[in-house]
């Protein structure tokens, strides 16, 4: 089984269905099947064997699917990229994993100059409105919809068949640390973690997601794949500025599913009209892309009490997806991540690879189907992470008596502090059960005769207020005396990457007005 | 007070900030031209509620009210006129 087998299954048993909406234009599987095929000759004709790079960057969805599974069909790599990129990360990606082939848009015209430098260059280009390119004059550039319409009729050009081993993707870390890595994913690694969601989420052909997550990033990848395996339907809006706007897509298309992060639920909780809004076809959400608080959790439940809640965890390097929470258990198991998903094992290891005590903290280490090949061209990086068969995920955690996993924080962001080792991830949790905090982040910084000192910075909620004593008050009631921050801070938001994650290493070096309580 | 200028000269100092006047005219749309994502809506709510001292409710959180930089300011305006709230 290779990933495309999925579009063009789906294809075959319901070619008239909506695969993919988006801002009012629907798109059928078979008028998706159809642009992917003929994007895969395309290509195929000019990259006669397999294992080339292909890169993507557009944001309009149905291009970006076509470009996917065409890339795929045609014995390619996908690297897709983020439509965000800057010059700098766009070199440092393609002239790491020297793509062959890119699929474009004319509105990403400021990166061609770059593109078409690059060394080993590349062969092709295929951009969506080719016209509105101004010097467009190299004779590799094509206009996507001519090579949609030209090939679509040619089966001449043979598509190879590729072994489920085979590379299928490489996705860059967006890395909260350091440069980016490329994970290199199979077609075995995605193929196995699609099923392994597709069941315990109980997806099928009825399902409709609201898709806010960009697709070139592993969670919003495996909505796509998974998706399109069941032959259900995708509702895509990409731009999560204005919620209100999601919120009304979802009651018009009948979302039975939408997926976030933490700071996508933290925005729909706090900054969105969501309780005004009945969402009666919607089964269930996923959470994935960093810890959620408890307490946000448990907002979502009273909010949308008839709606399943999946907290999931996992890493780029699982393909995505290696924990999942089942939604009955959201109060009693509180703050976990659940068990290892079908297909997938999980346990704790000590600092010397050993086995840990029940109840200790270790270092959750995952097995299956799903586990990256390694990263491109890093073999000692790709050694520090897979180890003794297993993906050493450098999340700590510890296992309560009935096996449930509860994640303590990365072991790079533990806090040392005196003689005390602490997670962030125990404050922060402490720190948004006070009423008028939005979101929390917790870092430690030097200081002379702690090692380090542990500073807070703060979002407040719209239309609240709070001092920084009445924080430090809350966190004394509920945390021991060395766990409590030194310092407060007040950010209208936190740094994040683009998909979501707290940038830690840019609050420890953050100048701002100290807030000494 | 000239508030579009003031709307104007925030995003462009926030947002735009390698940009020229002709990059962005007051009606251009944010979302479709990239000016904000989520994470800068959420500042630019705040910096309105701060900057003109009014509140932004959670259902007056859309585009009509906040997608460019005459409709900001068509909606300060209307929050701040004499008779807002009445």
């Amino acid at each position: 089984m290779l990933i495309q087998d999925y579009l063009e299954r789906s294809a075959h048993l319901e070619p008239t269905k909506d695969a993919l909406i988006h801002r009012g234009r629907r798109r059928t599987y078979r008028e998706l099947h159809l642009a992917s095929q003929a994007l895969a000759r395309w290509i195929a004709s000019r990259m006669p064997e397999p294992a080339f790079r292909a890169a993507i960057l557009t944001d309009e969805p149905f291009d970006y699917v076509a470009a996917y599974f065409g890339i795929l069909s045609a014995g390619g790599v996908v690297v897709a990229l983020n439509t965000q990129t800057s010059e700098r990360t766009l070199t440092g990606i393609l002239g790491d994993c020297r793509v062959s082939i890119v699929l474009t848009d004319a509105k990403f015209s400021k990166h061609f100059p770059t593109l078409l430098a690059l060394q080993p260059s590349v062969e092709a280009m295929a951009v969506r409105d080719l016209s509105r390119v101004s010097d467009a004059t190299d004779d590799r550039c094509f206009d996507y919809q001519t090579v949609l319409e030209s090939d679509a009729v040619d089966d001449s050009v043979a598509l190879p068949r590729l072994a489920p081993s085979a590379v299928a993707q490489i996705i860059y870390t967006s890395g909260t640390t350091g440069a980016p890595k490329g994970v290199m994913l199979s077609h075995g690694n995605l193929v196995a973690n699609t099923d392994s969601i597709v069941k315990y989420l109980r997806l099928t052909r009825d399902d409709r997601v609201m898709a806010v997550l960009p697709f070139f990033y592993s969670y919003g990848n495996s909505l796509l794949l998974t998706h399109i395996a069941v032959g259900g339907s995708l509702v895509v809006n990409q731009q999560f500025v204005y919620p209100n706007v999601i919120l009304d897509e979802m009651v018009a298309e009948g979302a039975t599913g939408f997926s976030g992060v933490p700071s996508t639920f933290a925005i729909l909780l706090n900054r969105s009209a969501i309780r005004d809004y009945s969402l009666p076809d919607l089964r269930y959400l996923t959470q994935a892309g960093g810890p959620m608080s408890p307490t946000l959790a448990k907002a979502l439940k009273e909010l949308l009490p008839a709606v399943e809640v999946y907290i999931m965890y996992g890493q780029t390097e699982a393909s995505a997806r290696l924990s999942y929470l089942e939604p009955e258990l959201l109060e009693r198991k509180s703050g976990s991540i659940g068990k290892a998903i079908p297909g997938v094992t999980l346990e704790l290891r000590g600092e010397n690879g050993g086995a840990v005590p029940a109840g200790e903290v270790g270092e959750i280490v995952a097995r299956g189907g799903n586990i990256m090949l390694g990263y491109w061209e890093q073999p000692e990086a790709t050694a520090e992470v897979l180890r003794h068969g297993g993906l050493w995920t450098g999340d700590l955690a510890r296992q309560d008596a009935e096996g449930y996993f509860f994640i303590v924080g990365r072991r790079s962001d533990m806090i040392k502090s005196g003689a005390h080792r602490i997670a962030p991830k125990v404050i922060e949790d402490a720190i948004v059960e006070h009423p008028a905090v939005d979101e929390v982040a917790v870092v430690g910084v030097p200081e002379e005769f702690l090692g380090e000192a542990l500073r807070a910075y703060v979002v407040i909620k719209p239309g609240r207020s709070c001092h920084p004593r009445e924080l430090k008050a809350h966190c004394r009631r509920l945390l021991p005396a060395y766990e409590v921050p030194h310092h407060f801070d007040f950010l209208p938001a936190l740094p994040k990457t683009t998909s979501g994650k707290v940038l830690r290493g840019e609050l420890r070096t953050k100048s701002t007005v100290e807030v000494r309580t | 007070m000239d508030i579009v200028k003031i709307i104007r000269a925030y995003i462009f100092d926030n947002f735009l900030l390698d940009g020229d006047e002709g990059d962005l005219t007051n009606d251009d749309s944010f979302l479709d031209n990239g000016v904000v994502d989520s994470t800068g809506m959420l500042e630019l709510v705040t910096w309105i509620q701060g900057t003109f001292e009014i509140e932004l409710t959670d259902a007056e959180l859309i585009p009509d009210n906040l997608d460019s930089v005459h409709k900001v300011a068509a909606f300060v305006a209307g929050k701040t006129s004499p008779s807002a709230g009445t």
